[in-house]
């Protein structure tokens, strides 16, 4: 695998689709990684990489960016598809606790477009709505008086909304507590350290949910809702 | 007479002896093992001579020679043969392990002098030994394969090898040893070879020995039983011992030192049959695992292979069948090799393939596999390449093994066969045959680098802030001017009445004056400015018929608004009209001053 330095990340992108379609998976994987670690993101780009990786047969990569995808494009039935052959290929079988149906929308609807979108749509809502609460005090006998009343109320909910879904979308992509298990067999234990007792044994490529950090250790909850401590250089963060 | 005899007959033998070749042969091992004792063997076929000992290595601690002579006297049809021979057996023992070569010994008679060839002899370190002849192969004759010393009739089993991989086979040998007569052997219990699958070799009754001399022992030597073990599990696996039962000849009368023979033995001496028990030594054999990940192909071939494929007919009538043969060839566990798995296109029915398996030597030959395919549909359809993957314990790794693929055509008229049937049938539902990832986008990749989020940031915060400063600034300004411009239009509503009365005084001070033109001009402005003040109606605007409405919606009298209309008609008219036609100013005064009255109570 030769990569010429100052090649542009376009090029070698796509030099890493050509490795991918000529069977060369690990070869455009690292590509693929390689762009993700200098921090360059699109949806293309994480599902390609989860592609490589599953086809290399590094199931937990490959889970892990489909679930990275899935936080720049929650509607694209590819990455669901894909993720979900993925995650039939695993170890591990945990009956998942299903999230409260509004917390699913909430989250749906904050990932629709990026944090930084939302922030400046929230931003223009709100002088949208003070536009419309100064004509409402001031043109007294103006005949859309009460509608721009009305409008100025829901620009400012829509405002509010906004923020929050700004702010959420902030937290599932930069602050994910999600973790993908890489290590093929890691066991979970009642404390940090390797003196606490085993509760659990997890396989590569479940996903768990880290609730606290220790030193080397991190305290994950499972799908199922059990928690246990882990060691932190056998999972990825989302 | 008889003295005469005598000593013809020893000049005959002096003669014989002194025509034969004189021959010196050397019998060592070819290795033994550092700090035990081995025999060198010199034979002379002559007893008359001097023989000079070889320079054994100086680490050699040599013991002996031990000498015998040895003298036969035969007659063959008439001739008298004297044949004599010499034999000096050294006991050597090497203090270091390396590899010697012993130097040649000499003969010398009085008429030649005869060399012995020089040997070659490893000496091995006594542990490395066990290694070394551990992994040598069993129908060589190292020094770890002789029996135990001492024993005068044993048995081994001789392993190929005893490092392999899972599946990988392993010729043994069961062999026995002796080094007296049997009459025979019975009872043979071969162990059950946990661990491993056993193929039995053909291997021919024993009937004969054979001689081979291990360690400078000779030993009578015959195979047994030939077989080969496929490991199936992995580990350190024991090979439990084998059992027989060898019927040993023992002598009952003393040896006659003479003839040394085993005819004459048996002719002279009464002999038994005993039955002794002999067993082999228990061998362990490590079996490594299979590598993982295994390619999803693999399929337990073991071994070296190649393989090729052919079709019987690349153009087929429909329902017509086809053979695709796929053969596997080469050395390894060749039964335990599973078929390869061929993804048939749709529309051409599969059989299970019909395998056959040709033997050629050990553990090796062809492993046929014949699928029969019957295309149900015409078109053309592409036999994909077969892929089958094999381990190859020689590279200790998994080989993909590759065949070509083929293009079927197949012709025909559907539904012309009698008896065929239809394998698709209108309204079918799609097929799903596997399953597999979506392929990856490579569409124009737009990436983005990661930016900080705003909702993180202090500034954006900010803008909030700075908007609802904004806005309540342009709102505290706006309301009072607002308050301002209230202020004034109060102020000249207040003022209307007040104004319209000073108009209307200047009008009948302009009367008095003579300036009759000019009156109707005031009045009119009397009116207009009262009404716009009045009602707050900019005096641009200011139209009859908006001041109608603005009255009507204010509740004054119809009569009140008649009577302005008529008021404001008459001094427009007055304008241009000669002053004679119309009402005189100073009525017009008068009656402008009470409407203005009369509205001031309406409108107040």
């Amino acid at each position: 695998m030769v990569t010429l330095a100052g090649q542009s990340p376009e090029e070698r992108y796509a030099q890493a689709g050509e490795l991918y379609g000529s069977g060369d998976y690990s070869g455009a994987a690292s590509l693929y990684r390689k762009l993700w670690e200098e921090g360059y993101r699109s949806r293309d780009l994480l599902y390609n990489a989860g592609n490589a990786f599953f086809k290399s047969g590094d199931n937990a990569s490959a889970i892990l960016f489909y679930e990275r995808a899935k936080l720049l494009a929650p509607a694209d039935e590819d990455i669901d598809y894909n993720l979900q052959i993925a995650r039939s290929r695993i170890t591990d079988r945990i009956e998942s606790v299903p999230q409260l149906f509004f917390v699913r929308w909430f989250d749906f609807l904050a990932l629709l477009t990026s944090t930084n979108t939302w922030a400046v749509a929230a931003l223009v809502m709100f002088l949208a709505a003070l536009v419309l609460a100064l004509l409402f005090l001031t043109k007294a006998r103006a005949r859309g008086r009460l509608l721009s009343f009305w409008l100025a109320i829901a620009a400012l909910l829509f405002s509010f909304l906004m923020i929050l879904l700004a702010l959420r979308n902030n937290n599932l992509v930069n602050h994910n507590k999600k973790a993908v298990i890489t290590c093929s067999i890691v066991t979970g234990r009642s404390a940090p350290g390797e003196t606490g007792n085993e509760l659990f044994v997890l396989h590569s490529g479940t996903t768990v949910t880290v609730e606290q950090e220790l030193g080397a250790f991190h305290e994950v909850r499972l799908p199922d809702g059990n928690k246990g401590w882990i060691r932190s250089d056998c999972m990825e963060k989302i | 007479m008889k003295r005469i005899t005598t000593v013809l007959v020893f000049l005959l033998a002096c003669l014989a002896a002194a025509a034969q070749e004189v021959t010196l042969t050397v019998d060592a091992p070819e290795s033994a093992v550092a700090g035990e004792r081995f025999r060198i063997i010199y034979t002379i076929n002559s007893t008359d001579g001097q023989f000079t000992r070889p320079k054994f290595d100086p680490s050699f601690s040599v013991q002996g020679p031990q000498q015998s002579t040895n003298r036969n006297v035969q007659w063959i049809n008439g001739d008298m043969k004297v044949v004599s021979s010499t034999t000096l057996i050294y006991y050597v023992t090497a203090g270091t392990p390396g590899t010697y070569t012993i130097p040649a010994a000499q003969f010398e008679t009085k008429r030649v002098t005869v060399s012995s060839q020089e040997k070659q002899i490893v000496i091995y370190d006594g542990d490395s030994s066990q290694q070394a002849t551990g992994r040598q192969q069993g129908q060589t004759s190292a020094a770890g394969d002789a029996p135990a010393s001492g024993s005068e009739v044993s048995m081994r089993i001789l392993l190929s090898d005893r490092d392999v991989y899972a599946g990988q086979p392993i010729t043994g040998t069961l062999k026995l040893y002796t080094r007296i007569n049997l009459s025979g052997i019975q009872e043979l219990k071969l162990p059950d070879f946990k661990g491993f699958l056993k193929e039995d070799i053909e291997t021919p009754p024993l009937r004969s020995l054979e001689n081979e001399v291990i360690d400078g022992v000779q030993y009578g030597t015959g195979v047994i039983q030939r077989f080969v073990l496929y490991p199936q599990i992995a580990g350190e696996i024991r090979i439990e011992p084998a059992e027989m039962t060898a019927l040993v000849q023992e002598r009952t009368a003393a040896r006659d030192p003479f003839f040394n023979d085993p005819f004459f033995d048996s002719f002279f001496s009464s002999v038994s049959t005993v039955p002794r028990k002999i067993t082999t030594q228990p061998l362990t054999v490590r079996v490594r695992p299979l590598p993982e990940p295994r390619p999803a192909d693999f399929h337990g071939a073991v071994g070296s292979f190649t393989i090729e494929s052919s079709v019987s007919a690349t153009d087929a009538k429909l329902n017509d069948a086809v053979t695709l043969t796929v053969t596997l060839k080469g050395s390894g566990n060749l039964n335990l090799a599973g078929e390869p798995v061929i993804s048939f296109p749709q529309g051409i029915e599969k059989y299970d393939p019909k395998v056959t398996v040709r033997s050629s030597g050990i553990s090796a030959g062809s492993k046929v596999f014949e699928y029969l395919l019957i295309p149900r549909n015409t078109g053309t359809f592409e036999i994909p390449p077969v892929s089958y993957s094999v381990f190859d314990p020689g590279q200790e790794k998994y080989v993909t093994l590759r065949t070509g693929g083929f293009t079927l055509n197949v012709t025909g008229t559907p539904g012309q066969e009698e008896g065929a049937a239809p394998v698709y049938i209108p309204g079918e539902d799609v097929k799903y045959i596997g399953q597999d990832i979506r392929f990856i986008r490579n569409g124009n990749g737009r990436l983005t680098t990661l930016s900080s989020p705003l909702v993180a940031s202090l500034h954006y915060w900010l803008w909030f802030a700075l908007a609802l400063f904004i806005a309540l600034l342009v709102l505290v300004i706006r309301k009072q001017q607002i308050r301002r411009n209230a202020d004034k239009a109060g102020m000249r509503n207040r003022r209307a009445a007040k104004n319209a009365r000073k108009r209307l005084s200047r009008a009948t001070a302009l009367l008095k004056s003579g300036k009759k033109e000019e009156v109707n001009a005031e009045v009119a402005r009397a009116l207009w400015g009262y009404l716009g003040d009045k009602l707050r109606i900019d005096q641009s605007d200011l139209t009859r018929e908006k001041c109608y409405t603005a009255l009507r919606e204010r509740k004054a009298d119809e009569e009140m608004i008649t009577e302005l209309d008529r008021i404001l008609t008459a001094t427009e008219y007055s304008q241009y009209a000669p002053v004679s036609e119309v009402e005189s100013p100073a009525a017009l005064c008068e009656r402008a001053a009470l409407l203005i009255g009369k509205l001031d109570n309406v409108l107040d």
